[in-house]
């Protein structure tokens, strides 16, 4: 009898427990299969770009064994890599990156200066500037990407790295951001720097381009992926394998008859480390930008 | 002193004349599409057809499949037209009358001229003046690959040649049959993971309403309400919506090929000539080549494919033949575009092609190109037509009213058609 009394109440207490556990359990299984679907296009990719025969690939998909690969090979990896020739993806891949390094740190620079500029310069006419530079972000790319390709072979800068990195330096978008943050900071920091005799660039250079860190990782891993899978406009206004991006190189692969998924897949594999590397970088204040714009939104 | 001074004269001299030679070399510019094969191909006959002519610079301009109009768009405006374009032949018409172009004949070695085919002449002839404009050492054809074990197993007649072409009745009744046969998980591959932004609608599946009685347009008027969305033609695309509906389509999410894939999911496919390389090492004796049905009275097949051109800006325009000639007539490139089971353009490369000839596994598609072949219309304003066609049959295929869809791409070409005045001369042809 005494027994029985003593084990209802540690009963009650265990069942909400083993229910948490329980409850956890679930939520631990979810998170590993969200993330094994999202990570799963990534590994097929992988494991596809170590297989030697473009048909086993084909053959393979819409099953396991698709990510499994039973004799590895980096064959495509060296199809692919070499600097020279026709096919040539290790050029390419160096013109991506030459790009994408230019375009970023230029776009920092040219953005971060323009939005400071607007939050807190004396210039006659910022809202009005402000507006129209909002405005500008709504223009769809292609509406004007035609007149821009005659601008461009006007200036004779057809074929060159220029006229995949001067067009989009400067965004709309990003300046944007910038001022967005800049206008978040206290203006006593201005105040007390132009007490201290600080100019107005000083001030842009040692004070506020330091704090905007999650305003640059944004801008940065943003302006990265923009710039790194541009198609079209390297196409339109390139000729030669001089300056042209891997991207362009990738749909070489996508034939009208066939398609050569074997390079495709190691191509995508190289062109995804750099962008990937990049987020790696910036990730902390990526992720703290977000966060502090949802705590204080 | 003295000698350091003559080596130094004699090394300068030396320098100047390479100089003098690299500037001497006259670049011609190259415009093209293709697989990593053919681009390779395209590089070493460059660098053949340079050793036999030092005083010449090939150079490539490559452009991705599809983004090759936009391309071509981009150098039109930028006004960087190149000397020699590869080109998609059913464009050709737009080009000419736009005036990028300009006749080959007198400029291309005769002995090719004589050597081309009817189906090739006629991709690169404008119908205007009925002058060449292009030339291609290769043609094109879609059959109906058929796997064997599961045409024998459902009954089914293997036509012997074009003549003898299944009729719709027959068709649909093997693709009844199929679809009900353990192992086939579809019936027909069509191949609609090419998408709509290749020509692959209205190549392949264009031929399908003109065997069914009707066209994209009438090729007299040159007018599409009335002939696209007729009767005909809306009976054509809704027996195709049916065949979807029905599932025994590949659908367009299952990829390029289920045809010869392993497992063999599809049982026919509706498929270009150069699927067939690929479909023979995959299938052997199981595979059955097949020309087209009969939708209605008679056969349709498609024709036409990338060939050569030489834009009206060229200044160099007899350089650039030069090589257009050495290119059709390389040996290597000859073998390479064989093994890639490549359609005569020409009959000395048809006679190379044991593929293609009396007897050869493919000699139904090369017999079509003489009994069935219809090119697609050769007017300015195809760029619509073809656009507007792909869109009409991607909405039908999801489902559509095929009638609606079908008035809706008639009414977009003639709209085209008259914002350009009837595109004259055409219009005055009438």
């Amino acid at each position: 009898m005494s027994d029985i009394a003593l084990s209802i109440p540690q009963a009650r207490a265990a069942r909400p427990r083993s229910v948490a556990r329980v409850l956890r359990t679930i939520q631990t299984v979810s998170i590993f299969i969200i993330a094994l679907v999202i990570v799963s296009p990534l590994l097929l990719l992988v494991v596809a770009s170590l297989k030697d025969d473009r048909f086993q690939i084909l053959a393979d998909m819409g099953s396991f064994r698709a990510f499994w690969v039973s004799n590895p090979t980096l064959s495509n990896y060296a199809e692919v890599g070499h600097l020279s020739g026709e096919l040539a993806f290790g050029r390419y891949l160096i013109n991506s990156l030459i790009i994408l390094v230019t375009t970023v740190c230029s776009g920092l620079i040219v953005n971060s200066m323009a939005g400071f500029v607007l939050a807190w310069g004396s210039l006659r006419g910022r809202a009005v500037i402000l507006a129209v530079v909002i405005a500008l972000y709504v223009i769809p790319q292609e509406s004007i990407i035609m007149p821009l390709v005659i601008m461009v072979s006007r200036a004779g800068m057809s074929d060159t790295f220029a006229v995949q990195i001067v067009p989009w330096v400067a965004s709309p978008l990003y300046i944007f951001l910038f001022y967005q943050f800049f206008t978040q900071l206290p203006k006593e920091l201005l105040e007390a720097a132009e007490m201290d005799g600080a100019s107005f660039f000083r001030a842009y250079r040692s004070i506020f381009l330091p704090l905007s860190l999650p305003a640059l990782a944004t801008v940065s891993i943003l302006m990265g992926i923009e710039t790194w899978n541009q198609y079209l406009w390297p196409i339109l206004v390139t000729q030669t394998d001089y300056a042209r991006p891997i991207a362009v190189a990738i749909a070489t692969f996508f034939g009208q008859d066939s398609i050569y998924w074997d390079r495709a897949m190691a191509a995508s594999v190289l062109m995804m480390i750099p962008i990937l590397g990049l987020y790696l970088v910036f990730q902390r204040w990526f992720v703290s930008s977000f966060i502090g714009s949802a705590v204080k939104g | 002193m003295g000698k350091r001074l003559l080596q130094s004269l004699i090394l300068s001299s030396a320098l100047a004349a390479t100089w003098a030679v690299a500037a001497e070399k006259t670049a011609i510019q190259v415009m093209h599409q293709g697989d990593p094969g053919f681009v390779a191909a395209y590089g070493k006959v460059a660098e053949r057809f340079e050793a036999a002519n030092p005083d010449v610079d090939v150079q490539f301009i490559y452009a991705p499949h599809d983004a090759y109009n936009e391309k071509f768009s981009a150098a039109v405006m930028a006004k960087q037209l190149p000397d020699i374009m590869e080109l998609d032949a059913p464009f050709l018409a737009n080009y000419v009358w736009s005036g990028y172009l300009q006749p080959i004949k007198p400029l291309i070695d005769k002995d090719l001229l004589d050597d081309m085919t009817e189906s090739n002449i006629a991709q690169g002839t404008y119908p205007i003046d009925k002058d060449l404009y292009a030339i291609g050492l290769t043609d094109s054809s879609v059959v109906l690959y058929g796997n064997r074990k599961y045409l024998e197993a459902i009954g089914a007649r293997i036509p012997k040649s074009v003549d003898d072409a299944w009729t719709r009745e027959e068709f649909e009744t093997y693709l009844e049959k199929l679809s009900k046969l353990e192992g086939v998980k579809w019936p027909i591959d069509t191949f609609r993971g090419y998408g709509i932004k290749t020509e692959w609608i209205t190549y392949a599946y264009g031929p399908i309403l003109q065997s069914a009685g009707c066209d994209l347009i009438d090729r007299k008027a040159w007018k599409s309400e009335g002939t696209l969305d007729s009767d005909a033609c809306v009976d054509a695309l809704a027996m195709m919506q049916k065949w979807v509906k029905n599932g025994w389509v590949v659908p367009q999410s299952a990829g390029t090929n289920q045809f010869y894939a392993e497992g063999n999911p599809a049982a026919l496919a509706l498929g270009g000539h150069w699927v067939y390389a690929e479909a023979v090492a995959a299938m052997k004796d199981n595979l059955v080549v097949l020309p087209l049905p009969k939708f209605g009275t008679k056969g349709a097949s498609p024709n036409g494919t990338w060939i050569w051109a030489i834009t009206k800006t060229s200044k160099h325009p007899d350089i650039a033949a030069k090589f257009i000639s050495f290119l059709l007539k390389d040996k290597e490139y000859r073998a390479y575009v064989a093994s890639q089971s490549g359609y005569p353009g020409l009959k000395s490369f048809a006679a190379e092609s044991p593929l293609y000839a009396n007897g050869g596994p493919m000699a139904i598609a090369f017999e079509q190109a003489s009994k069935t072949a219809v090119a697609r219309p050769p007017h300015p304003a195809y760029p619509t037509i073809t656009s507007a066609f792909m869109q009409a049959v991607d909405e039908v295929f999801n489902g559509g009213d095929p009638k609606e869809a079908l008035t809706s791409a008639a009414k977009k070409i003639d709209e085209d058609i008259e914002d350009n005045d009837g595109y004259p001369p055409f219009g005055d042809q009438e």
